[in-house]
């Protein structure tokens, strides 16, 4: 074999963590040890009460091995260790704190010890267990401060100082000050609803289906849009990149979680990226849709480093990342990412790129401009290539023209794209997601769970 | 800096438009894919339309986006009825503010969605 060739990377860690009990009978022995149980409750903003995360989607990812090699909410001394250097205590980067967040209040009705078992129910339902190893208190606000940095400590990237209209920094400063820290077993694997079920690929699997397809090189497209055509453009350009030949496949991988009012909705977004495939503009063999669970941290930099995380856990080899990576506002530079993957950021812990520190990654970053129509080459361009003025499409252009009625031309979203979001519009009466979709979702959830 | 606000043309509203000398204004993009009309503003009706729809914005060549959809519809309706694209056009969408706020606070929990085949 060629030296050239790159190879499926490992997990980040070595090894993928898998915490998910199948098994019926272990799983009520473990869930009948506990002693006492708790339903998990939304995360609701310190001010205005709407939700803004559930850590019932991070204990699906840590199980599920999207975040290997972290396998449960975090100790205290792990929090510190990430706060100062994005390092977990077994080394390996990591750029989020991530923890079982419970009111004092709740602390003192549960009167759990260390070295208790707590079952964790979801919309009633046995879902998960968390063996308590530490129980420590948090200023909450201070954690999001020093989660996401500030010009002075930062000054290679975070150019405003935090506040709270970043999303983000409004989900950490919104939790509650009790940590429960120890290992989360899932004991009730919750069942995706339509049309999320389809799209599910937690690591093993995504991998399985790599190997299957014979993806030795496959490249990350992240999402929470609905494509039109410059997304598509970058995925089958950037998928060029790969080693002696292009990437095998292109993984689209949704972010799911707390919607923010005029997000598409997530249904629209999975099934239209599943259009791009299904009717040809990029073939099905080479295409996957797939989701991973998670309310946005909108980090940039950060963001990207889990990410890299996730994509190489589900076993990719390369990940786009774009100007404004998982941005919100102007808190960070707007290349950021870029120059996190290329030349690292000391003051966060990287005084070289994550994929060349100790401990650090494997996944390969393809950092990528944009492509938009130039009415001179008469097709789509990308940014750095065509040398004419090319017709930009801004968002907010392009979603004025949905709202309106009026069908976009193919050259900028694809007719069966543009179908699937009317598909949803017609179902939820909105486009877009309104306060009535923001709410439901985080009553309803994407999952349903049966009795154990 | 000149500002402008963009209608666009489908087929509908290319057929109430026939005939007039607004033809002639019809302005292509996409290869020729998208048709529009860029109707002017200036620096006063500007900041008429940011002060009264807090989620207006300006892009950056000078585009006013994001106003409710019952601003845009009008704005068309405006233009069609004046056959003009200049200023007195957003004068005659702002001289019904309050009628179009009451659509917009509808229009944000609901838009009746095209009449498209989905599957
Ligand atoms: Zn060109």
């Amino acid at each position: 074999m060629s030296r050239l060739l790159i190879e499926r990377p490992l997990p980040h860690g070595g090894r993928l963590v898998e915490r998910v009990i199948e098994d019926k009978k272990v799983a009520q022995k473990l869930w009948k040890s506990c002693k006492t149980t708790y339903e998990i409750k939304p995360t609701l903003h310190y001010e205005t009460g709407v939700p803004v995360r559930n850590v019932y989607r991070e204990i699906m990812s840590i199980c599920y091995g999207f975040f290997s090699p972290v396998e449960g909410s975090m100790k205290q001394a792990e929090v510190e260790r990430i706060l100062k250097e994005r390092r977990l205590l077994s080394e390996w980067i990591f750029p989020y704190p991530l923890i079982f967040d419970i009111s004092k209040d709740d602390l003192n009705k549960l009167g759990v010890e260390v070295g208790d078992r707590l079952g964790l129910t979801l919309k009633g339902k046995p879902f998960a267990i968390l063996d308590i190893e530490e129980i420590y208190e948090i200023d909450p606000e201070e954690l999001a401060f020093k989660t996401f940095g500030d010009p002075e400590t930062n000054p290679e990237v975070v150019r405003e100082k935090f506040d709270k209209k970043h999303p983000g920094w409004v989900i950490y400063r919104s939790h509650q000050p009790w940590v429960l820290a120890g290992k989360y077993t899932i004991i009730n694997p919750p069942k995706f609803k339509a049309p999320f079920d389809r799209f599910w690929f937690p690591p093993r699997k995504a991998r399985e289906e790599f190997e299957k397809r014979g993806w030795r090189t496959v490249i990350n497209h992240q999402t929470r849009n609905v494509p039109h055509v410059g997304h598509e453009f970058l995925m089958k350009c950037a998928a060029f990149t790969g080693d002696v030949e292009p990437c095998h496949g292109i993984l689209v991988n949704a972010v799911i979680g707390v919607k923010r009012r005029g997000d598409y909705p997530d249904e629209a977004i999975v099934e239209a990226h599943e259009a791009v495939n299904k009717y040809g503009y990029i073939k099905p063999e080479r295409h996957l849709v797939s989701i991973v669970l998670w309310d946005m941290r909108y980090g940039n930099p950060l963001e990207s480093l889990l990410h890299g995380i996730i994509r190489q856990n589900m076993g990719c080899t390369h990940h786009m990342f774009g100007r404004d990576h998982a941005a919100v506002g102007e808190y960070y530079d707007k290349f950021a990412t870029q120059i996190l993957w290329t030349k690292g950021i000391p003051s966060f812990g990287f005084p070289a790129p994550p994929t060349d520190v100790p401990y650090g990654l494997l996944i390969r970053p393809q950092n990528m401009r944009e492509f938009s129509y130039c009415p001179t080459c008469k097709e789509m361009a990308y940014s750095e290539t065509c040398g004419h003025k090319r017709e930009k499409l801004s968002g907010s252009f392009l979603r004025g023209m949905v709202a309106e009625g009026v069908q976009p031309p193919s050259i900028i979203m694809r007719p069966e794209v543009y179908k699937v979001v009317v598909k949803w519009w017609k179902k939820f009466g909105y486009p877009f997601c309104n306060e009535k979709y923001v709410i439901n979702k985080e009553k309803e959830l994407e999952v349903e769970l049966e009795d154990l | 800096m000149a500002y402008f606000m963009v209608v666009l043309l489908d087929d509908s509203r290319m057929e109430k438009i026939k005939g007039t000398d607004l033809e002639k204004n019809i302005k292509y993009m996409f290869g020729g894919e998208l048709r529009l009309l860029e109707v002017e503003v200036n620096e006063e009706l500007k900041d008429k339309i940011l002060a009264e729809f807090e989620t207006a914005r300006v892009d950056s060549r000078g585009a006013i986006t994001d106003v409710p959809v019952a601003f845009m519809r009008e704005l068309f309706n405006q233009v069609a009825e004046k056959k003009s694209l200049g200023p007195e056009v957003v004068e005659g969408v702002l001289a019904k503010v309050n009628e179009i706020k009451e659509l917009a606070a509808k229009e944000s929990e609901y838009l009746p969605p095209p009449e498209i085949e989905t599957e």
